[in-house]
């Protein structure tokens, strides 16, 4: 059965998985503060999961190594945070980051040039932008993810007006 | 010859500067971490300070800008380059603390605020020159030169219109005063 490991799983852990979190309201098996290191041996999930919780960590770097380590190597990483025009990015005082979709872009370009800063390394298999429903039903959405082009596009000229809400990558560990 | 600092030089070193950076693998001269401690040098050390890159992402904007402050000399320049908050690069980068605008540093200017000095740092420095580059769509079609052009057009552009006609990158230099 596939390792899973929710992290920041607060009240709706993934089904099946492992749940580390700082609090004990929710459905933690695991309770600590994993912002700084994860409790686990080296290559022990095979799939990742960061909803809506990496806005909110001091090192986001720091964060993405530790996870790096525990994951098998082709393990799935899913990271989900709000897109910085949403006004769930603004909402919590704990948000430290405000994110674009390009905020990972360090592990789909250029390999090597910022190892100094992110030396895990990750390959970005996808990346999702969700907009908001009234434009999700005008089309919006479909063409921001259709090319990459589009999305940058939409990062630069637009997406103060047709603004994002949620973007969701999947990361390839590489070991 | 005049005596420049290049703070987070980063591989491209500005000529004839002393590099400080973080990275042991840049150009740096200096290795020296911003947000743990000061700056190693003398009061009144540099002619001239050059950040780019780099006050987005420290920790303590007061702390850092009091260090680059206390190194210049009396007269001596700070150059800062730094994405405007409107722009994709603002954001762009998981490293990037603080989003910024063109009326950022008005706490160091005397008589800053609505014409009264700010509290939260005794620093003084005097804003020099500003330039505000935007999209090249909005460079094209002139609107470049108008917020450069005027006080009046820029603040109208911040308040109004730059969320819509994006700004990019913002290049100040303060002269330093005590």
């Amino acid at each position: 059965m596939a390792r899973i490991l929710d992290i920041g799983c607060g009240r709706k852990k993934f089904p099946g998985s492992v749940g580390i979190d700082l609090s004990s309201a929710g459905q933690a098996d695991v309770l600590c503060d994993w912002t700084k290191t994860l409790p686990f041996r080296d290559s022990s999930f095979d799939q990742v999961r960061l909803v809506h919780i990496i806005e909110e960590v001091d090192d986001i770097f720091r964060v993405l190594r530790e996870v790096h380590r525990v994951a098998k190597p082709g393990a799935r990483v899913t990271i989900m945070t709000p897109h910085y025009t949403d006004h769930a990015s603004y909402c919590s005082p704990a948000h430290r980051w405000h994110l674009s979709s390009f905020s990972l872009w360090f592990f789909s370009d250029q390999p090597g040039e910022y190892d100094y800063y992110a030396p895990a390394n990750f390959r970005e298999r996808r990346v999702r932008v969700e907009l908001l429903r009234i434009w999700r039903a005008l089309g919006f959405q479909f063409f921001v993810n259709r090319y990459r082009w589009y999305r940058r596009f939409w990062e630069y000229y637009l997406c103060f007006v047709i603004r994002g809400k949620t973007v969701e990558w999947e990361l390839e560990v590489i070991k | 010859m005049a005596r420049i600092l290049d703070v987070g030089c980063g591989p491209n070193k500005y000529p004839g500067s002393i590099g400080l950076d973080m990275n042991p693998a840049t150009a740096a001269d200096v290795l020296c971490h911003l947000d743990r401690g000061g700056l190693p040098f003398r009061d009144n050390s540099f002619d001239h300070l050059r950040a780019e890159h780099v006050i987005e992402h420290v920790a303590d904007i007061m702390a850092t800008m009091e260090e680059f402050h206390r190194v210049t000399r009396p007269g001596g320049t700070i150059f800062l380059a730094t994405p405007h908050y409107t722009d994709y690069s603002s954001f762009r980068d998981p490293t990037h603390r603080w989003h910024l605008n063109t009326y950022s540093f008005i706490y160091f200017y005397p008589g800053g605020m609505h014409g009264r000095d700010m509290w939260y740092t005794k620093v003084r420095m005097r804003e020099a020159k500003l330039y505000v580059s935007l999209l090249k769509l909005w460079h094209a079609l002139g609107f470049e030169f108008l917020v450069n052009h005027s006080r009046m057009f820029r603040q109208f552009w911040e308040h109004y219109l730059s969320f819509v006609i994006r700004g990019k990158l913002i290049e100040f230099t303060f002269e330093v005063i005590k």
